[in-house]
């Protein structure tokens, strides 16, 4: 029995060494360069031949029929549009940079920039190709990786307070709360003049409660890096403050320290269990869908902690060039194309996509929204993550430090400095 | 003539061996490779350009306080799961042995869980174990008990998880029991009744000992299935409550998804040198003896 084993074990261990060896050349020295400013400009002429586009979800299968414009506009070009699943999307780009079979143009997640523009897949944006003040401020920030844009806001979301206009009402509220102190109160006459059971539904930690944790500490002045995304500085009094404030609800009975099922926010919305809560725009196709009428509900900024006005999250879609792309020119006249007010208007009443350039909210059928309104209102007053490597593990870290504060399993500012401490280690991965 | 046949042998054998080269060993060999350098996600267009960190990976995983803590939930997820599993099996098998009629159907029965989907499995018993109006707790209101909310507690969320686990693989290790059972000669238990031996000492001095192999067999399967106990977690609790139900092969998962793929590989070869630490520690202790 021994000498069968010895002798493939005896080979592993050559093999194993062997690859160890090879793998051993090490990591040539980190220039830590972010490459050029920006790539080459891109001229006017109409765009021309084959231009291939991935993009997810819905936008992938909508987006086809949505570039005849374009293909009329540009005889010469013609757009092929790939639809890719969101859950399968993420590793097929990563493989397709790593084999080097892009496509020419992506849409990409705003929080996988990072990572696709530091493994060197994605072209910087060319000069005066768009305007960068025409996007808003937070979804333009998702594009810029160290200091270089790499790819042009396609739509956007953002996170604002959703409550029930019927049972503020009844607590006496006529108006939405304007700060910190309001809000608290606001949830606390819900819930004991209301009867509503909870006066505001806020997740308890796990996955994705930094994008509601992370505006509370953006409000109060916290950021996540230093100016220049080299270093972390999560680890400040705003930020203990801003958990101390969110752990505050829980700790009041305010909200519910369970983790909600899928579906249950919806539905508890709707029967008055909770109050209010905080997310995105297409919660309104949901809570309406459990019963509820347009009139019971609206939705309004999120309170600053004083006077000013609250800061949200900013996510959505970034549409990216490739190294790669043998049609670079045609694939950033899209892009440019994609980005006009006009067809960002048209691509909103298509796929119900929030427009990444302000001015398309002035006009249509957005500017007659008064709910949407309030979340373009609120999109200039809102940050994107910072757009680093390694962002997927720090805010799994946040998530895991936010539930232990929330359950009281740690004190508030032990969490905020393990996430401090943890983020360092994990570093940027620039 | 023998060297006719061992070319033949080989001409037969160079296609697995190929294909087990390239698509097995090969990625083996890369991962352990792996697993003693700093490769990233965002190092895959130059994997060969990355720091050699000797057993920085591993060093740094045994100081990691949430990998100390998915060592202890993988621990207790063996030492609650696999007896409670065996013990479940080995019942079902004796009763089915003894039942005649309709034995198939029972057999379907306790079978059936392994082949349903765990996607489906898991929506039913979140259901279950629901803490307003699950059925769990509802049956418990009739008697008077105030139910808790199994998955929302850190002390009740890993054993409610190693149950429903129970009761999902039992159905395998039941089919190979029921097969090593009646595999005991009758003739030796009638001997041992014709003695006056009772049923319980039939049991415990001529059924188990025969069965030893069989046991062997289902403890070291179980063991290596609890040791990699994932997608339970995955699909019930994602980790929690406070990382309560995350286990090793979670971490692992989460790291391999976070882009680190030397921190994981060094996690999964940890794991990998406790499911042989564990099956050469049950061939020791319940192996034929000498």
């Amino acid at each position: 029995m021994n000498r069968s084993i010895s002798k493939p074990a005896g080979t592993f261990a050559v093999l194993a060494v062997a690859s160890l060896a090879l793998t051993g050349c090490g990591r040539e020295a980190d220039t830590n360069d972010p490459g050029p400013g920006a790539g080459a400009a891109i001229d006017d002429i109409a765009a021309t031949g084959t231009i291939d586009v991935w993009a997810m979800g819905t936008e992938g299968e909508e987006l086809g029929a949505f570039v005849e414009d374009f293909e009329k506009e540009n005889p010469d070009a013609e757009v092929n549009v790939t639809a890719v699943p969101w859950e399968a999307a993420h590793d097929k780009i990563a493989n397709a940079i790593t084999a080097g079979e892009t496509p020419d143009v992506s849409l990409i997640g705003t929080t996988w920039m990072g990572e696709f523009a530091e493994a060197g897949g994605l072209e910087p944006t060319p000069e005066g190709l768009v305007e960068e003040s025409d996007f808003y401020e937070g979804a333009w920030d998702s594009t810029v990786v160290g200091d270089t844009s790499y790819g042009v806001p396609w739509f956007v979301e953002t996170r604002a307070l959703y409550y029930r206009t019927d049972l503020a009402e009844k607590a006496g509220w006529d108006q939405a709360p304007q700060t910190w102190d309001e809000l608290k109160q606001f949830a606390t006459d819900l819930e004991e003049k209301a009867g509503a059971e909870y006066g505001i539904s806020l997740q308890p930690g796990q996955t994705g409660s930094w994008q509601t944790v992370l505006p509370f500490a953006w409000s109060n002045g916290a950021e996540v890096t230093n100016d220049d995304g080299t270093e972390y500085t999560i680890d400040s009094p705003e930020t203990t403050e801003a958990l101390e404030y969110y752990k505050s609800f829980f700790d009041e009975g305010l909200a519910e320290t369970r983790t909600q099922d899928v579906g249950e926010l919806e539905i508890g919305f709707a029967e008055g269990k909770y109050a209010s809560f905080i997310s995105g725009p297409w919660y309104s196709g949901l809570v309406e869908d459990q019963g509820l009428s347009p009139d019971k509900y609206t939705v309004a900024p999120l309170p600053g902690k004083d006077s000013a006005p609250g800061t949200s999250f900013v996510g959505g879609g970034d549409l990216a060039v490739f190294e790669e792309s043998d049609n670079r020119e045609s694939a950033w006249k899209l892009v440019k194309w994609l980005s006009e007010p006009q067809v960002q208007q048209d691509w909103y009443e298509t796929m119900g996509d929030l427009p990444a350039v302000e001015s398309s909210w002035d006009s249509g059928e957005l500017a007659d929204d008064p709910m949407l309104q309030v979340f373009g209102e609120q999109l200039g007053s809102a940050q994107a993550p910072p757009a680093v490597p390694t962002w997927e593990q720090v805010a799994a870290v946040i998530d895991s430090d936010v539930e232990k504060a929330v359950k009281g399993a740690s004190p508030v500012e032990e969490s905020v400095s393990d996430m401090q401490s943890q983020a360092e280690s994990i570093g940027t991965g620039l | 003539m023998r060297r006719q046949q061992a070319v033949a042998a080989w001409v037969l054998a160079v296609p697995f061996m190929a294909l087990f080269l390239v698509f097995t060993a090969g990625p083996v060999l890369a991962s352990l490779g792996m697993s003693f350098t700093d490769i990233r996600s965002t190092d895959m267009s130059s994997p060969f350009a990355v720091g050699f960190l000797g057993m920085e990976n591993y060093t740094k995983l045994l100081a990691d306080p949430l990998f100390q803590k998915v060592m202890v939930n993988t621990g207790l997820y063996v030492v609650l799961g696999v007896p409670l599993t065996m013990v479940l099996a080995l019942a079902a098998a004796v009763g089915l042995n003894r039942v005649t009629r309709l034995q198939g159907l029972f057999r379907v029965g306790y079978y059936m869980p392994v082949v349903t989907s765990i996607v489906a499995v898991s929506v039913v018993w979140r259901f279950l174990l629901r803490d307003e109006g699950g059925l769990v707790n509802t049956a418990l209101s009739w008697v008077g008990v105030n139910g808790p909310g199994w998955l929302d507690s850190t002390a009740l969320a890993l054993p409610s998880l190693v149950v429903m686990s129970a009761w999902r693989n039992l159905g395998t290790l039941m089919v190979i029991f029921l097969a090593g059972l009646q595999t005991i000669p009758m003739d030796v238990k009638e001997a041992a009744e014709v003695d006056g031996a009772g049923a319980w000492q039939r049991f415990r001095h001529i059924t188990l000992p025969l069965l030893r192999p069989t046991l062997l067999f289902g403890a070291v399967i179980t063991s290596i299935g609890y040791l990699q106990f994932f997608e339970e977690a995955f699909v019930m609790t994602k980790g929690g409550p406070l990382d309560a139900t995350r286990s090793v092969t979670f971490f692992t998962y989460d790291q391999f998804s976070f882009g680190n793929y030397g921190y994981a590989a060094a996690a999964s070869y940890l794991l990998f040198l406790a499911v042989v630490v564990l099956t050469l520690a049950q061939f020791k202790l319940f192996g034929e003896k000498e």
